[in-house]
């Protein structure tokens, strides 16, 4: 009598916890993540502050902060080195938004300069950065490029709300 | 909507569209097929998924019922999003496998308190860009023993680029 509620009481435990395990286990995946440490260490000790990372499988760009000046810096992952990018910080412009593609070949910034917001196309290869313009008027904040350089997505203010203008790129 | 530039070696380039929304935190997916966005619906922030080329909301499963509070983040397929969520009166990452419909709660080494992620496209790393003592910083995490890769393609299917 006593066995067989302990294997009653032992069925219900397991019917009604099984699958309470079973949901969390399936909805929440717990544990931690592995930091890059050397990466993470260059990360931290070549600039005071870096902000606005996007990640791409070869290539990290951010907005990094030296004495007081903040410039877009292309770093190649394989070497843990800043790529040279000619052309691209200048010492009357602030960087606001910066998105490259997945070869590190195209840039999509969005930068100010003398109280404008500029929207830009950086060609790495060729080493030209070029204007955009949305054709209705608006002040871009962000950008995201895909990994092809093709698609360029804009977080643009207008009349007090944020929108988004999507654009395909040509070669 | 087309987009000009100042420069005559930019063509003109066919608009995909203009969302109208009081939305924020555009990402494309790295195949440029799946946009995410941060949407405020009656005074809540919620993150959707959009597929571009069908111009239809992809489901997320777990995300409706967090409160959003931005820089979403998608793969290469949009397989993977990352997003940064407000919990407790605190900000944590996420990330939803869209594919088989699990969430992995990313746990950051104390005292980080996340502002803007970036996945990897295939999703093998995330970069964190956290808030340490009043000074931002950026940090890229591996996430491989954590979720599976998503699909990339191969080299010879990008562009080429050199360093």
């Amino acid at each position: 009598m006593r066995r067989n509620l302990k294997i009653r009481l032992n069925k219900s435990i397991f019917f009604i916890y099984f699958p309470l395990l079973l949901i969390l286990g399936g909805c929440n995946q717990g544990g931690s993540i592995q930091p890059l440490n050397g990466l993470n260490g260059m990360l931290l000790t070549s600039s005071n502050s870096r902000k606005e990372p996007d990640l791409e499988r070869n290539w990290l760009v951010t907005l990094s902060n030296s004495n007081g000046k903040e410039k877009i810096e292309l770093i190649n992952l394989r070497t843990r080195k800043a790529i040279p990018i000619p052309g691209v910080n200048r010492p009357d412009a602030q960087p606001l938004s910066v998105s490259i593609s997945a070869n590190g070949e195209r840039m999509a910034i969005i930068r100010q300069r003398a109280n404008q917001i500029e929207l830009l196309l950086y060609r790495r290869r060729l080493g030209t950065l070029q204007q955009l313009e949305l054709k209705r008027k608006g002040i871009p904040r962000k950008v995201s490029l895909d990994g092809k350089g093709r698609v360029l997505a804009v977080q643009v203010s207008r009349d007090g709300l944020w929108e988004t203008d999507l654009f395909r790129l040509s070669n | 909507m087309s987009l000009a530039s100042c420069s005559t070696s930019v063509k003109t380039a066919p608009s995909l569209g203009v969302f109208k929304q009081n939305q924020r935190d555009a990402a494309l997916s790295g195949n440029g097929e799946n946009l995410a966005i941060i949407v405020d619906q009656q005074g809540r922030a919620t993150v959707q998924v959009q597929d571009l080329r069908q111009g239809k909301f992809l489901p997320t499963r777990h995300l409706n019922r967090y409160q959003a509070h931005g820089s979403p983040s998608l793969s290469w397929t949009g397989r993977y999003l990352a997003v940064i969520i407000q919990r407790n009166n605190r900000r944590e990452v996420i990330i939803e496998d869209r594919t088989k419909g699990r969430l992995h709660r990313i746990q950051l080494p104390i005292n980080r308190d996340p502002i803007r992620v970036s996945l990897s496209p295939d999703a093998r790393q995330i970069a964190i860009q956290s808030s340490i003592q009043g000074k931002w910083r950026v940090e890229v995490f591996d996430l491989r023993q954590k979720i599976d890769a998503d699909v990339v393609p191969g080299r010879e299917a990008l562009p080429s680029a050199s360093q």
